[in-house]
């Protein structure tokens, strides 16, 4: 039984000349316990695709089932009871509100559950300890690092005990330090039986997932579950080449990677190669981390 | 990283700031509102105990004679606690009435008001601001008002040249407190100061003159100075006790037989006059209430505005509001509450506010204004509606927004 099962699922902006095609039927199922990446350039539609998944948005056309219960035409009462039981949301910008302390930041999906403000506190609190950062209860969102900002974001999206974690990239503000706690978290809330769906521009990061999800141009031009064996490895072989420290590399990395997926253009496949044929020291250890890891 | 915090802190402090900053002005149409509804009633409310009060100080069973032009006249001029309605007198009674009034059946005592004009000097000084009246030795049982210092003018003093004075003839004709024995002039005769009254209570807007600028004698020198010419404008006449209607109709059948059959005069009974003056004062009171409440009204639509500007301002956190699971329902009651509490805020301290310039007035005028209980509650009842009304339009935009693009605005 497939947690999120997702059908010929498009999503239109605009309409007449203006209109973009930010999801072209999209087929994607995803089982309960799974730890997923999903990547590709910006402007492929990852976002568009995590709020659909996380009934922030409705699909234009397409069926889309959570828990075996079709939610792709809610009514926005219902989308929103399920937002807050089942569903648990990490922005690339925490999205916290500045006027309340990370306590009350954490504790507001409970509000909107209806407990009392001293159970909701309390649970609040539990959160910020298992995220580490129990010390900053009391401290506004501006006087948080980003780490702990985000780290205050995920005990809020964990407050409710969701099924499924989205994360739109979630790293996508904080520097690489960070960024590895930010995923050691998330690995570990996946331990405890989550399912997490989380955007990356960074492949590095991919090493946490159980499996990768390529976009590009509002498809799925590549899933590691459906498509197992050599394409997967070239990709991953690309990314692992290049060093990774900054924004900048990490795009650099996904475009050599875009480049090393079997394309429309076959003129691309034999760049792809080349890149591919300089490995580096460092992809050995990364992979084999993954292969440690399943 | 030190002075990072602190730069923090501050932002946060000021953004605190500016949030207050703009709920006061939301709720300033509402404080305005609910102060001057208040405030209206309360004035009107204090005038009218204020001329109750006096007509219960002079005694309800006062009868006041008048001449005939006021008597078709409506409730204002022919308000009659008023024992001076300069404004509307164009006839004036005889000391030929004065007897009669004064030796009809049942009458207890009776005293005529007769003013006389001319300038008053004394030692050099000219006092303008005042008024001559001719009366007799009943006025200060009539008026309940008694004498302070010396005695009023008795029986004895029929013909002689002597005056009571109010208190403030007292100090800016004499310049003293207690001028017993000072002489002024008047129309070329010298008078001497007998006694000085207790200070008369004052009514505000009312058209009372205010006693205490009179100079009063003995009403045969008044109407003697002016050559028969002074006007009486007025008789007070007291009855016994509880026979008010019966006197005054005697009183008015023998003023007819000594006017030949005429009815160029009106009898009032005391507290009758004031109902009217009482309707005329509610009627306004209601009406200036009334505008006031457009106010309250006005105050609504500002509301309304102010928390349209901030709901687009705060479209970001709604979003993340619905993001964690808010329904639209639970949005919209966030913002309906917000919008209440401001509005009613603004009662609350609009009610302060007309506490504080009760008092104000209170020590600052003449004005004793009276706030009433029931006016407050509904002040606060319709602060309460305008805040519901009007913060749901606002707050419906808010709660119907789509969860993404109000994620998506900043
Ligand atoms: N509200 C919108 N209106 C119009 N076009 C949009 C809107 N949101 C996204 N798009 C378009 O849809 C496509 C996918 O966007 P998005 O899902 O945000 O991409 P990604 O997250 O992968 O960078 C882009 O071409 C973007 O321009
Ligand atoms: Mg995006």
């Amino acid at each position: 039984m497939a947690l999120i099962e997702l059908k010929d699922v498009s999503k239109l902006y605009g309409f007449g000349d203006a209109t973009t095609l930010a999801l072209d039927e999209v087929n994607l199922t995803i089982e309960k316990g799974e730890f997923v990446a999903v990547m590709g350039p910006s402007g492929c539609g990852k976002s568009t695709l995590m709020n659909v998944i996380g009934l922030l948005d409705r699909p234009s056309h397409g069926t889309y089932s959570l828990s075996d219960k079709a939610v792709a035409r809610l009514r926005p009462n219902n989308a929103a009871k399920i937002r807050r039981d089942t569903i648990g949301f990490i922005f690339q910008s925490f999205n916290l509100l500045p006027r309340l302390t990370a306590l009350e930041n954490v504790a507001l999906p409970l509000t909107y559950k209806g407990l009392s403000v001293q159970k909701r506190l309390k649970r609040a609190s539990q959160m910020l300890d298992r995220v580490g950062i129990q010390s900053r209860e009391y401290f506004l969102p501006s006087q948080l690092s980003g780490g702990q900002a985000q780290c205050a974001a995920i005990a809020r999206a964990l407050v409710n005990n969701p099924k499924l974690i989205i994360a739109d990239e979630p790293t996508g503000n904080l520097d690489s330090e960070s960024s590895r706690l930010v995923m050691e978290l998330l690995a570990d809330i996946h331990k405890m039986g989550n399912t997490i769906l989380f955007v990356t521009h960074n492949p590095e990061l991919t090493r946490y997932a159980t499996r990768v999800v390529y976009m590009h141009d509002g498809s799925i031009i590549h899933d590691e579950k459906t498509t197992i064996g050599r394409v997967a490895i070239t990709a991953r072989r690309a990314l692992y080449s290049q060093p990774q420290t900054n924004e900048e590399d990490d795009l650099a990395g996904v475009s050599s990677l875009m480049k090393a997926l079997p394309s429309k253009t076959p003129k691309r496949k034999k760049r792809a190669s080349k890149v591919a044929a300089k490995p580096v020291k460092r992809h050995k250890k990364v992979i084999a981390a993954r292969s440690k890891k399943s | 990283m030190k002075s990072l915090t602190r730069g923090h802190l501050k932002a946060g402090v000021s953004s605190v700031r500016s949030a207050k900053l703009r709920s006061f002005w939301t709720m300033l149409g509402i404080i305005i509102g609910v102060t001057s509804v208040i405030m209206v009633v309360a004035i009107g409310e204090g005038i009218k105990q204020q001329i109750s009060g006096q007509i219960h100080h002079m005694g309800k069973d006062l009868i006041t004679v008048r001449p005939a032009q006021l008597h078709g006249s409506t409730g204002l001029s022919s308000n009659g606690a008023n024992l001076l309605s300069g404004l509307n007198i164009s006839g004036s009674l005889s000391e030929k009435d004065v007897t009669t009034v004064s030796r009809s059946k049942g009458v207890t005592a009776s005293a005529p008001l007769t003013i006389t004009t001319g300038s008053i000097k004394s030692e050099g000084v000219t006092y303008d601001k005042g008024f001559v009246i001719g009366t007799s030795e009943d006025l200060p049982s009539l008026l309940n008002q008694s004498v302070e210092f010396g005695a009023f003018i008795t029986y004895n003093d029929v013909g002689s040249n002597v005056a009571v004075v109010g208190q403030k003839v007292a100090r800016d004709l004499f310049n003293e407190d207690v001028p017993l024995g000072r002489s002024f002039t008047f129309q070329g005769q010298k008078f001497i100061v007998r006694g000085i009254f207790n200070k008369f209570n004052t009514t505000p807007l009312s058209e009372q003159a205010d006693f205490n600028n009179a100079i009063f004698i003995p009403n045969d020198v008044a109407e003697s100075i002016s050559k028969n010419t002074a006007p009486t404008y007025e008789i007070l006449v007291k009855a016994n006790d509880g026979q008010t209607a019966q006197v005054a109709s005697s009183i008015e059948s023998a003023l007819k037989k000594s006017h030949g059959g005429q009815t160029n005069f009106s009898v009032v009974e005391g507290n009758k006059g004031v109902g009217s003056s009482d309707d005329i004062l509610n009627l306004l009171t209601r009406l200036i209430a009334g505008v006031a409440a457009i106010s309250l009204l006005v105050g609504g639509i500002g509301i309304m505005n102010v928390m349209l500007v901030s709901v687009a301002e705060r479209m970001h956190e709604i979003g993340i509001r619905k993001a964690v699971g808010a329904t639209n329902r639970q949005i919209l009651s966030q913002f309906m509450i917000e919008a209440t509490v401001l509005s009613l805020a603004g009662g609350v301290i609009g009610i302060a506010l007309s506490f504080f310039l009760n008092l104000m007035l209170r020590l600052t005028t003449d004005l004793k204004p009276v706030i009433s209980w029931p006016v407050v509650i509904i002040a606060t009842g319709v602060s309460l509606l305008v805040g519901i009304i009007f913060g749901s339009v606002p707050a419906l935009k808010a709660a119907r927004k789509d969860p993404i693009e109000a994620l998506r605005s900043e």
